[in-house]
């Protein structure tokens, strides 16, 4: 009777309320998630569907357009290459199957060692405090005033050509700054709380005050300040190799696009060089940024709207 | 007064009903509820957290926290209906005919402005731009009419102290002469003494400006030493209304009935049972249990607890009252016993063995023994975890359990002791328990443990009223039945006079009287035991509370109070104070 009796707005947004019942069942979440795990499944099923071995010079006729459009020499797509090809004869569509994981996994790698170094340094400093913490903290802060773009060009340039690997560790090294903060500060006014002297009441030791009392309330902070992280790392990673640094022989989407810029492609108008690899990466940061609001209103109810 | 109940009433709720949408369905907050309050009458609002109070006050102004809605219902202030104005007419009505003084008056006021301006800002936007001399003159005579000095528009928040920020609020809620003032808790973030100045000034305000006044509290002392009427609220309901004469003297709602009684007075009847008597647990040390060596403490240049000496034997059970206002340096004598905070000068030593110098195991035999009861029952639990870990880990650090089983068994028993159903609350989320539940909790868990000492700070003041007494007969219980030495911090004598076998009064990290509870707050000789004493609101329209002025020179009082010498009353056996 209560049903009937309602309008249709007050049922509307009973519908809104219901969906707050499970937080992860965020709209945003979700579509975040989707479109990374959209351009992880490229990667792996195009591995399986196409040939890799496309990636290689001279593979395939140069210049060839997409499929339904023409070159400037009148040459149309062909099936054989669906996303045309570069300069160098190779195929667009190996090109981002195999770059854009390669892109994603330097982000996400150098993430993980920028925060655990700073959940390392963050818990050191905020818990153990004096002279170890005023080291930390001068040192995190004297990197976040560092422009990280200038020093990792100089370093690329002398180690030449470096793997993916080496360059996400390079990125990592600039990426523990934010993290060792926000860590410090959540672990200075945890360690203030009453739950935290209840442990110490009951003669918990100091790693498990650390891991188990702490660190699991730190859970959405972490979540976010990855997500954070990987953006900062990609977008870091693709500058340097849109300025031809990084790893010269494998694939990525930064690299694809430095190689059409130095090959003139934008005045051949030669788009889909240029054009895919930059669609691909926008979708990827649109994608973390939905994740990381998603996870904002996940861990912070009062972000949940009800309209 | 009679001539003036004949006017129009300033405020008429009919049949008024809150609700909030919530993903489990609509909560009403406020049912159904008729009111009316008549001109220069002041109004109490009085009922537990979550009883509907504030956010009955909150809808006559329009301001409830989304969702919110008024439901049903009309609000009728002085002939204009409040629900039906717009934003607009509505934010022109607030302050000028209804005043709202907030509980936290620290966070009300813009800690960037001075107080002068943030009064002229509210009178700018309701009667538009005026001369300043006007407004200087308006702010002037609002700061005197609060007892304020013209000087202190001059002055930023942080310069003042907590009661002149209320008084600043008051002043600011006043100046526009409003038909309503609402005040939510005025005066819960105060100190007794602070307390009483501020709801004396409050009320001549009130009856100068022939206002309607609503005061919402949980305090029934308070309420019947400042109201005309009281409204008794539960669960949203309004249980009853009526003079306070009627209420207070004969309550006709069970539920009136128990707050009224839930108040503790000093003398009368102990809520208490102390029949049996536990020996203490079996020590082997000849050393006392705790015991303070000149200890003192320093924040900075100031200090916070002057050096104190004494020794609690710990052979009999005994409750240690250590009774002081905020800053008194009674939770950092707390927090050194605990060994959180090291004292400046002087030992702490625990059966003869310095707290600050302990070997790991020395510790974790320390920490065993020593448990404690903090103020915040919120705070105490990890979010993170459901309740049932803060119970069953220390259990096992301390090698108490035997068994998962074992655990178990003590935790149901420990819960049932403290008058908790174990089924419903151990494997609950901290968030889904009331405070009340969760401070039994922990009482439980120190009783699990079966410590030598309990330290409680403060472990009450946050708790509902009407669940203080359970909990306080809870931690009784712990010496009684389980003969373990408590030492319980508070501000609040009341319950001090039945709990303890000893009390210290603090002021200002010196101890001022220390006597058996009877002699020391049944009849205080130092002044500012007596001012203590004086400043309780009683429950009782007999005893009048005093106008609060004229005796309460701050100034005055203070030299009263630092040229009076310490005073010790009697002693009892297993507990020294050393004399200074």
């Amino acid at each position: 009777m209560a049903e009937t009796s309602m309008t249709r707005a007050e049922k509307r947004q009973l519908r809104r309320l219901k969906r707050f019942d499970n937080p992860w069942m965020n709209p945003k979440l979700i579509w975040g998630v989707g479109l990374l795990l959209g351009i992880i499944a490229l990667g792996l099923i195009g591995r399986v569907l196409w040939d890799p071995e496309l990636v290689f010079t001279g593979s395939a006729p140069l210049k060839l357009p997409p499929i339904g459009f023409e070159n400037i020499r009148g040459q149309s797509g062909v099936l054989d290459h669906p996303l045309g090809t570069d300069g160098g004869g190779r195929d667009m569509l190996a090109l981002i199957i195999i770059g854009a994981p390669n892109t994603l996994f330097v982000g996400l790698l150098a993430s993980l060692i920028g925060m655990s170094i700073g959940i390392f340094l963050g818990f050191s400093a905020g818990f153990l405090g004096g002279r170890t913490d005023d080291t930390i903290r001068v040192l995190a802060d004297v990197m976040i005033t560092i422009p990280p773009l200038l020093i990792l060009v100089v370093f690329q340039s002398a180690f030449g050509d470096v793997t993916l690997t080496l360059m996400a560790l390079l990125i990592a090294g600039f990426v523990w700054q934010s993290p060792t903060r926000l860590i410090r500060a959540q672990v200075l006014s945890m360690k203030q709380s009453g739950y935290v002297q209840m442990a110490q009441l009951s003669g918990a030791s100091t790693s498990h005050i650390m891991f188990n009392e702490m660190l699991p309330n730190l859970v959405p902070y972490l979540f976010g300040s990855f997500i954070a992280n990987v953006t900062t790392s990609i977008v870091t990673a693709v500058g340097l190799e849109v300025l031809g640094l990084g790893p010269q022989r494998i694939p990525t989407l930064g690299r694809t696009i430095y190689e059409a810029i130095n090959a003139g492609a934008l005045i051949q108008n030669l788009w889909w060089w240029w054009g895919i690899p930059t669609l691909l990466l926008a979708t990827m940061f649109i994608g973390l940024l939905l994740i990381n609001l998603g996870l904002d209103e996940v861990s912070n109810p009062r972000l949940r709207k009800l309209s | 007064m009679t001539e003036e109940t004949l006017d129009k009433p300033v405020l008429t709720l009919r049949d008024i009903s809150i609700e909030f949408p919530t993903p489990k369905g609509v909560v009403q907050a406020v049912k159904n509820l008729d009111l009316t309050i008549q001109k220069g009458r002041r109004v109490g609002f009085i009922g537990e957290s979550g009883s509907g109070k504030t956010t009955t006050a909150l809808a006559v102004m329009q301001m409830l926290a989304e969702p919110g809605r008024v439901a049903s219902g009309s609000i009728d202030l002085a002939g204009m209906d409040v629900l039906a104005l717009s934003e607009e007419e509505m934010r022109k009505t607030r302050l000028s005919r209804i005043a709202y003084i907030p509980q936290g008056a620290m966070n009300s006021l813009n800690p960037v402005m001075r107080v002068e301006p943030q009064m002229w800002d509210a009178i700018i936007a309701h009667e538009g731009n005026m001369d300043r001399t006007a407004l200087k003159q308006r702010s002037d005579a609002a700061l005197a009419s609060v007892g304020l000095p013209a000087h202190t528009g001059e002055l930023f928040p942080h310069e003042l102290s907590g009661g002149m920020k209320q008084r600043v609020c008051i002043a600011l809620g006043i100046i526009l002469n409003p038909d309503l003032i609402i005040a939510d808790e005025p005066t819960s973030a105060l100190d007794v003494v602070t307390q009483r100045q501020v709801m004396q000034t409050l009320k001549d305000i009130q009856e100068q400006i022939g206002s309607g006044l609503i005061l919402i509290g949980h305090d029934m002392g308070l309420m019947a030493q400042s109201v005309d009427e009281l409204a008794v609220l539960k669960d949203g309901e309004l249980v009853e209304h009526g003079t306070v004469k009627q209420i207070i003297e004969a309550p006709k709602h069970p539920y009136t009935q128990d707050l009224i009684s839930s108040v503790p007075l000093v003398g009368g009847d102990s809520f208490l049972n102390p029949d049996r008597n536990a020996d203490a647990p079996k020590r082997d040390s000849q050393e006392p249990l705790l015991r303070f060596e000149n200890v003192r403490k320093d924040y900075g240049a100031v200090t916070a607890l002057h050096p104190m000496s004494f020794a609690l034997q710990g052979d009999t059970p005994q409750i240690i009252s250590i009774v002081g206002q905020s800053g008194s340096g009674k939770s950092t004598m707390g927090s050194i016993m605990l060994g959180f905070n090291p004292p400046s000068q002087g030992r702490v030593l625990y059966e003869g063995q310095d707290v600050q110098k302990m070997s790991a195991a020395q510790s974790l035999e320390f920490r065993k023994n020593v448990q404690a009861v903090f103020q915040d029952p919120y705070a105490c639990f990890n979010p993170f975890y459901r309740v049932n870990h803060a119970l069953k880990f220390p259990f096992k650090q301390f090698g108490l359990a035997q068994s998962e089983a074992h655990t178990q068994q003590a935790m149901e028993e420990a819960c049932a002791a403290v008058g908790l159903d174990p089924d419903l609350v151990l494997s609950r989320y901290p968030h889904q328990l009331s405070g009340g539940q969760r401070q039994r909790l922990i009482v439980a868990r120190a009783l699990m443990l079966s410590p030598k000492l309990l330290i409680a700070d403060e472990p009450v003041s946050m708790v509902d009223a009407s669940l203080r007494a359970t909990i306080l007969s809870n931690i009784y219980d712990l010496k009684d039945k389980y003969g373990i030495s408590i030492l319980y911090i508070t501000h609040d004598l009341a319950t001090a006079y039945h709990v303890s076998d000893y009390v210290m009064v603090l002021y200002k990290g010196h101890v001022v009287e220390a006597g058996p509870p009877k002699e020391v707050i049944g009849q205080p000789q130092h002044p500012y035991t007596q001012l203590l004493i004086d400043s309780i609101p009683w429950p009782d329209l007999e005893r009048s509370w005093g106008d609060g002025r004229g005796e309460h020179d701050v100034e005055k009082l203070q030299a009263q109070v630092e040229r009076a010498s310490a005073v010790y009353r009697g002693d009892v056996a297993g507990f020294d104070l050393a004399r200074v």
